[in-house]
């Protein structure tokens, strides 16, 4: 059997709210979330992204303007070499990943780390993830802001590879 | 391996599972543009596969990469090898002929536009030698040649963080790179290149006018156009860029100069209305991190009601000093019909956010909750920034302070307050002046200043031990006697005659406490205390420095005299009995 490489792939955590979320979110929302969460795909030596108005963009891992990631969550390993996923992710970044196509309740960040991942290695991210956007807008609070942050973009800082 | 199924492809079909015993499965194949089900055989082959894949896709079978569970599915496996079953996903990878198509043609033209003396900016100390452009635009090694990589191996910067494809971009991420680090600065100010550029008025003239907030702001206020256009101006700002402390001092002058803009009637709207035209617009220019489409946002009208303050009476009154019972009384007209005379004083200049010091010992800073947000906040300014500077913020504190109904239930349901009516009460009364504060100016750049924030802190602390060590000396501070909650101060054992918890206002113990003051002032912490008088004052050894005293030796004994009373020891050092 030929051996195929395996590569690890993580996925990188960060609380964009710096802990405030944890401390306030109670009072504010109702709800206690524990943090506003925006996440990196880690693979081949990159940390791969989904920024509002930049679309997909990768850095060195830890790279982006959050500093380290606040956790780092073992997805497993792929075979996907790397040519491969960047066929792959510029297919993505065309169609459902461009830029502007960034919606912070449905189509953010986190979206595309699922769906990264999903491909990768076949696992979905945590949950606690994916289920922010509904968690937030179930809360009156979420509602109420809702049209404003619905025009908000939320994007690290990288540098950009693909589909603009 | 690979004769499960028939060795001949055209065997399987759709709909007739010719040959072979399995049943049908439905797979989804899934592309980043597209999904497809496709039926398949449980036990055909990849091959098989690809082939009906090929089909439905009308792509070539040598083009396509079926992956599952991060395997790469090989020609020679069978489906059921890897597990794939009915209605499981499979993930499709239609490699294209060219990868030299995409992403290398339009990097490479944007950046040959805009190599022209412009990329030098945009490499700060880290890498000084790329001024023959073409950093910003080489793709990742791995990526398809083009233009640039003739360069040689330039390909490599892009790791460094600067493959982005244009100017905008690389300015963008300079910015946010500044912000992030904040000795990234003066390490770019330090290099030579950039001085070199920096001391060309017309250049930096040029670079800001391409900025497009810039330009937006420019429209707006026609006196920014001017002053960049005034070479002597650039010059003079170019220096104080490059030496930072020249630049503290001129903030500080202006600073001064602005807070006398205050007591005139009428002032406060003016401020206002500067800070929003021109310092609002810069913020978010600088500040890109979270940007909101929207702009009308911005829009919010000279609403605030000018607090009614009328000229400055007090002598600037210090935050840092011992609560004194003449603070109350004075405010207690200036805020807005707050009942209970601690809770507010008059926001003033050097107390920006209103805060009766008094209050502070057992008022909502308190709880352990805020405070952590306080160390928080003070231990990464960046926070404190980023929060007061995002337009939404702005806006949002804006609505609460028009509507304190709204803003006092919000922070009602703060779990920190919940269950303690005093605090509420005392929160409540504050709320309005807090909230007018917020928008200060003023109080910003102080929220803002981490050291500021930190000497809050200090503050917070040392009244608190001093409540817990003598409750007796500060009685018109504790309505209802609200224990403070000890923070393990630097307030020891000197004073084991007041007990802790006793309320009562025992002369005999203030007197105590007075002298232990003085002992503990002359002897520069005899009963233990951890830290050195100049360590303890130093924040206000900064300030007596910032006011101009500059003889440290003589400040510092004037505070330990005075037991780090500002005004005390400023009425020391200028000759005068002290109070």
């Amino acid at each position: 059997m030929d051996q195929t490489d395996s590569y690890p792939v993580k996925l990188y955590v960060y609380d964009l709210s710096r802990g405030m979320a944890r401390q306030l979110s109670a009072s504010m929302l109702g709800r206690h979330i524990d943090g506003i969460w925006h996440t990196g795909v880690v693979v081949h030596g990159k940390e791969h992204y989904f920024g509002g108005s930049t679309g997909i963009t990768n850095c060195p891992p830890g790279g982006t303007l959050l500093g380290p990631p606040d956790s780092v969550v073992d997805m497993g390993s792929t075979e996907v070499p790397e040519d491969l996923f960047k066929e792959y992710l510029t297919s993505l970044g065309e169609s459902k990943y461009r830029g502007a196509n960034y919606n912070l309740f449905e189509n953010n960040c986190n979206t595309f780390s699922s769906e990264v991942a999903q491909f990768l290695t076949g696992r979905k991210i945590p949950s606690y993830i994916t289920d922010l956007p509904s968690d937030i807008l179930a809360t009156p609070f979420g509602q109420a802001l809702r049209p404003f942050l619905d025009s908000m973009v939320i994007n690290p800082g990288g540098n950009n590879l693909a589909g603009q | 391996m690979a004769d499960q199924g028939a060795a001949d492809p055209g065997n399987n079909n759709n709909n007739k599972p010719e040959a072979s015993e399995g049943t049908i499965i439905k797979v989804t194949v899934k592309t980043p543009k597209d999904k497809e089900e496709i039926a398949i055989a449980e036990d055909a082959s990849v091959t098989q596969f690809k082939e009906e894949i090929s089909r439905r896709f009308k792509a070539k079978q040598d083009q396509l990469v079926l992956i599952f569970a991060g395997k790469i599915l090989k020609d020679g496996d069978s489906l059921s090898q890897h597990g794939i079953k009915d209605g499981l996903t499979v993930h499709l990878v239609i490699k294209t002929a060219h990868k030299a198509a995409d992403g290398g043609s339009t990097s490479a033209s944007s950046s040959t536009s805009t190599q022209a003396g412009s990329t030098s900016t945009s490499n700060p100390g880290t890498n000084p030698s790329t001024t023959t452009g073409s950093t910003g635009s080489a793709p990742p090694p791995t990526q398809t040649p083009n233009i640039l990589t003739g360069f040689g191996d330039l390909g490599g910067l892009a790791g460094l963080g600067m493959g982005s494809a244009n100017f905008m971009e690389l300015q963008q991420q300079m910015q946010r790179q500044l912000m992030s680090n904040p000795e990234m600065l003066s390490q770019i100010m330090e290099n030579p290149l950039v001085q070199n550029m920096m001391s060309n008025p017309d250049l930096m003239r040029q670079m800001i006018m391409a900025n497009p907030q810039m330009q937006q702001l420019m429209e707006r206020n026609p006196e920014i156009s001017h002053m960049l256009n005034n070479p002597e101006l650039m010059r003079q700002t170019m220096e104080l860029a490059r030496n930072p402390a020249m630049m503290q001092e001129m903030m500080r002058n202006q600073d001064r100069a602005l807070s006398n803009l205050e007591s005139i009637p009428g002032g406060y709207n003016a401020l206002r209305r500067m800070y929003t035209d021109i310092q609002e617009p810069m913020f978010s220019a600088a500040r890109e991190q979270v940007s909101v489409r929207n702009t009308s946002l911005h829009s919010y009208s000279e609403s605030g009601a000018q607090p009614s303050r009328t000229e400055n009476r007090e002598p600037l009154p210090n935050p840092w000093g011992p609560p004194t019972s003449s603070n109350p009384s004075e405010s207690g007209g200036g805020s807005t019909g707050s009942s209970s005379t601690t809770a507010g004083t008059t926001p003033s200049v050097s107390n920006p956010l209103g805060i009766n010091p008094g209050s502070l010992g057992n008022g909502m800073f308190n709880s352990p909750g805020m405070q952590s947000l306080l160390q928080q906040i003070s231990e990464n300014p960046q926070l404190m920034q980023n929060m007061l500077s995002a337009p939404y913020m702005r806006s949002m504190m804006q609505s609460l302070a028009q509507n304190p109904e709204l803003a006092s239930q919000v922070l009602m349901n703060n779990p920190l307050f919940a269950g303690n009516q005093q605090l509420q009460e005392q929160f409540r009364a504050q709320l309005p002046i807090f909230l007018q504060q917020m928008q200060n100016p003023e109080a910003l750049s102080v929220m803002t200043n981490p050291r500021a924030m930190q000497a809050l802190m200090q503050i917070q602390q040392g009244l608190q031990t001093l409540q817990t060590e003598a409750p007796g000396l500060m009685p018109s501070l504790m309505p209802g006697g609200i224990p403070g909650i000890p923070t393990g101060g630097a307030m020891p054992t000197e004073n084991p005659a007041s007990s802790p918890s006793s309320a009562g206002t025992n002369i005999a113990q203030q007197q105590l406490m007075h002298q232990m003051l003085q002992m503990f002032a002359g002897g520069g912490g005899g009963g233990g205390s951890t830290q050195t008088p100049e360590v303890r004052f130093q924040s206000q050894l900064d300030q007596l420095n910032a006011m101009g005293f500059i003889n440290r030796e003589a400040n510092l004994q004037a505070l330990i005299a005075t037991g780090g009373d500002i005004n005390a020891a400023i009425e020391r050092l200028l000759g005068s009995q002290p109070s």
